[in-house]
């Protein structure tokens, strides 16, 4: 299965889940608070991941770096590159 | 390099989504186990604006984005345009 396949089976259990709490009849609903907290909680999610993606992105500005050691390697990779090409038999 | 005013704007998107994240929780998760009659409710805004607000802002932003998008593409057209 695909990772899209996993987050969308995922999604849709909890989907399921919530609706089955959201819309029971009223004899089988939870009790008045534990209703209260759990009709908003599709947007509470939203909003928690919303925070999460905004947190990272900020984490990552403000620690953003040169990769010297990645940059050294890379020339490393081009030099062994021209070597190997030029060994058999191309002209750079 | 991240300059002091990347880290600044970094960390200070960090405190934000902090902040909010934690305020939120309070307001959907525990204010709903508290006595109506506590204090702590006097901090917020009725349960009906937990959801309209973020629905409200999550329009704006696609619609910004939207504009965004169209006033980008556009610009580049135009400059495509002239340079033929």
């Amino acid at each position: 299965m695909t990772k899209l396949g996993q987050w969308l089976c995922g999604l849709a259990l909890l989907g399921s889940a919530w609706a089955a709490l959201a819309l029971a009849p009223p004899g089988l609903q939870p009790p008045a608070p534990l209703r209260q907290a759990l009709l908003p909680l599709p947007v509470y999610l939203l909003v928690a991941f919303g925070c999460y993606s905004l947190a990272t992105v900020g984490y990552r500005l403000a620690t953003f770096n040169d990769c010297e050691e990645a940059a050294a390697e890379l020339q490393e990779h081009i030099r062994a590159a021209r070597a190997d090409l030029r060994r058999r038999g191309l002209r750079l | 390099q991240a300059t002091a005013t990347d880290q600044l704007v970094g960390f200070g998107l960090v405190a934000f989504s902090l902040v909010l994240f934690v305020y939120y929780t309070l307001w959907i998760i525990v204010l709903p186990f508290i006595d109506s009659d506590h204090g702590i409710h006097q901090y917020f805004l009725p349960r009906e604006y937990a959801v309209i607000i973020p629905v409200a802002a999550g329009l704006l932003l696609l619609l910004f984005i939207g504009v965004f998008i169209m006033f980008v593409m556009w610009k580049s057209r135009k400059h495509a345009k002239k340079s033929d």
